[in-house]
């Protein structure tokens, strides 16, 4: 009895704190909006911005770096505050999330979704309530669901792959391509970009003698190679969809002690990656998907929520699209692209 | 004290029921002959290879070793679904170890497993929670401990020569990984069948309140297998990481239920009471198979995995059969 008791009481401070909280984000809501009518038009507002984010559960190294970007690009501008959430791990988890960060009213919600799909409902929501959404990477299913997309370009990533790929074989061989998680755009876009450009440059001189999904993970890459490299006895070149990943594909192929056989390449742009392509040998370039995009969207954030335009554009407002471009990280230029690494 | 072996041998274990176990294991024998032959007629060299079927043993071992921990565990009527998240904690915490050397890694990855193995077993003989709530919450707490304490990047053991001759060295032309997994698997058959031990283990999953009565001590056993199995998940997780060169905290991925389903399939009864070592051996052999047989040929994924679920489930069809 007396454990209900508490958990009754828990609840009724839980409730006067959430009540309190949203009276204090109207006082916040009324500063705002009287500075929009100091501030002149040109100009847009000015003062402290609140951002609200949301990203899925950092599960892996790029995500933890768009989370990490965005603190410290925050930081860096230091009249941003943002207001992060805890990573859910499930799309519902991060519309419950985004919900809460909605009654906060924020003056922008920079996102991340964990499917862009099952996320529209509630940055349509977001965007009714007059909050500006920033979209991140994995696209809302509809254009009234934000304001500003900007994200990576993983047709492009595969495009540029198949391009490299040509170049090096001089369009002829045998490629391993070891993919993402089936079945999600990602995926599919960054296979659909390498096919297009080989078959496009070599008809069909370089041949896909194996193609498997290994979800991402570093050791569904070292089992999968580790049959591939069963059933293959001549493998020139290996494609792989992300650069963690393909640390399990070099440990099978070196196990195996088939390095010089062929190169590999990643996606994504770690540290780890760019440094072993400095290295030279089997990992010959990766494609970058950078981390970096979180920082622009709290930049480009801060911009909208203040009315304001991208001063090298003729325009005065923020653009609806944005795409980072899949920059190829070779041995030349990797020392130079470092310091995007994640 | 001394009635209680003798009332443990009359309970479930060897009696009747391991009689009909030996049947499923013959059955499984006969999965893996089909699998082998399909595998020569569809592949011919590459499959048959010597190098292709170690190849097999050596990506079963990880899981393997976890398998046979997890047989103890459902022996005694329990389940463990943390054992994948535990391998990348227990990596984690060897390669946070690794700058002293390839022991240090060892400890550190033995004192996590043991550790975690200790939270799920407490909580679970002497905090009476249910075994799959207990170690669910330990399914996510392990993952997200390997993510903080790697701050999410994966840890290069490359230099720590005696870890990773866990993953590529060889004994006398046999895989070091394929030797700890038999060594395992030998080790966990003699303390199953020929030990007071594995008969109380069988004993608690069979029937927990006669083997109380009959002055086993019940509580001890349930949190020894869960210990156990945290045993397994440190040998488990020096395989793997001397396998990949390096420490990553998204490793082991659901892990724990492909270790089940080896030893479902290998004939242990998820209800406990009956439990066989050769059975889950056979079982860890039939995924690898399958596995290897399926990326062979370059399947595409979604085929993979209808023939993997069509190819367990006429596993387990057949033994009920035969049975």
């Amino acid at each position: 009895m007396s454990l209900k008791r508490i958990v009754i009481a828990l609840c009724l401070a839980l409730a006067m704190g959430v009540a309190a909280c949203g009276s204090s984000d109207d006082e916040g809501g009324g500063d705002s909006a009287a500075n929009q009518s100091e501030g002149t038009q040109a100009e847009g507002k000015s003062g402290p911005v609140t951002i609200g984010f949301s990203a899925p559960a950092a599960d892996h190294g790029w995500m933890a770096a768009i989370t990490k970007n965005a603190e410290a690009e925050a930081k860096k501008l230091g009249d941003v505050k943002l207001v992060t959430t805890e990573g859910a791990t499930d799309s519902a988890g991060q519309a419950d999330q985004i919900e809460s960060l909605i009654a906060r009213k924020p003056d922008a919600l920079v996102i991340l979704p964990n499917e862009g799909d099952a996320l529209t409902p509630v940055a349509q929501k977001a965007t009714q309530a007059g909050i500006p959404v920033i979209n991140v990477d994995r696209e809302f299913s509809t254009p009234g669901a934000f304001r500003t997309w900007i994200g990576g370009d993983n047709y492009g990533i595969g495009w540029q792959a198949g391009n490299y790929f040509a170049d090096q074989l001089k369009c002829k061989g045998n490629v391993v391509e070891i993919q993402g998680l089936a079945g999600i755009s990602v995926t599919e876009l960054r296979t659909e970009g390498f096919n297009d450009a080989i078959k496009r440059r070599c008809k069909d001189g370089i041949k896909v003698v194996a193609r498997q999904p290994a979800d991402f993970l570093p050791d569904k890459g070292l089992s999968v190679m580790e049959n591939i490299l069963q059933a293959n006895k001549q493998i020139d070149a290996v494609y792989t969809h992300d650069d963690d990943m393909a640390e399990g594909v070099v440990s099978a192929i070196e196990n195996a002690n088939r390095q010089d056989e062929m190169f590999l390449t990643g996606a994504g742009g770690s540290k780890a990656a760019m440094e072993r392509i400095q290295e030279g040998g089997l990992y010959r370039a990766t494609f970058l998907y950078n981390p970096s995009m979180s920082a622009s969207a709290i930049r480009l954030a801060r911009l909208i929520a203040r009315e304001q335009g991208l001063e090298e554009l003729a325009e005065p407002e923020v653009p609806s699209r944005i795409q980072v471009p899949a920059t190829t990280v070779t041995k030349e230029n990797a020392k130079q692209l470092m310091p995007l690494g994640f | 004290m001394s009635t209680a072996p003798d009332t443990a041998r009359r309970t479930p274990p060897l009696g009747l029921p391991g009689g009909r176990i030996e049947l499923q294991e013959y059955a499984l024998v006969g999965v893996v002959v089909v699998l082998v032959i399909a595998g020569a007629v569809l592949q011919g060299e590459a499959f048959l290879s010597s190098d292709n079927l170690l190849g097999v043993l050596r990506q079963s071992s990880i899981v393997g070793v976890l398998a046979i921990g997890m047989t103890f565990v459902i022996a005694t009527a329990g389940i463990d679904l943390s054992v994948g998240s535990m391998v990348a904690a227990a990596s984690i915490a060897g390669g946070l170890a690794a700058d002293s050397g390839s022991l240090a890694f060892i400890l550190g990855a033995v004192a996590m497993g043991v550790l975690l193995g200790g939270i799920n077993a407490t909580a679970i003989a002497y905090g009476r929670v249910v075994p799959f709530i207990a170690t669910l919450a330990m399914f996510t707490m392990a993952r997200g401990l390997a993510l903080w304490l790697s701050d999410k990047t994966p840890i290069s053991v490359f230099d720590l020569e005696f870890v990773r001759w866990f993953g590529t060295g060889e004994v006398i032309g046999i895989p070091s990984a394929v030797w700890v997994f038999l060594a395992v698997t030998a080790l966990g058959w003699v303390l199953l069948n020929r030990t007071r031990y594995g008969r109380y283990v069988v004993a608690v999953g069979g029937n927990r309140e006669a083997a109380r009565i009959a002055g086993v001590r019940v509580r001890r056993i349930i949190f020894s297998v869960y210990v156990l199995s945290g045993v397994c998940v440190a040998i488990a997780s020096v395989l793997l990481t001397g396998r990949l060169a390096s420490a990553s905290p998204v490793v082991g991925n659901l892990y724990e239920l492909d270790a089940i389903a080896a030893v479902v399939i290998g004939g242990s009864s998820l209800a406990g009471g009956r439990a066989t070592i050769v059975g889950t051996f056979l079982g860890v052999i039939t995924f690898g198979l399958i596995f290897n047989l399926l990326t062979l040929m370059d399947l595409p994924i979604e085929i993979q995995q209808i023939t993997k679920g069509v190819i367990i489930l006429a596993a387990v069809l057949i033994q009920r059969r035969e049975r």
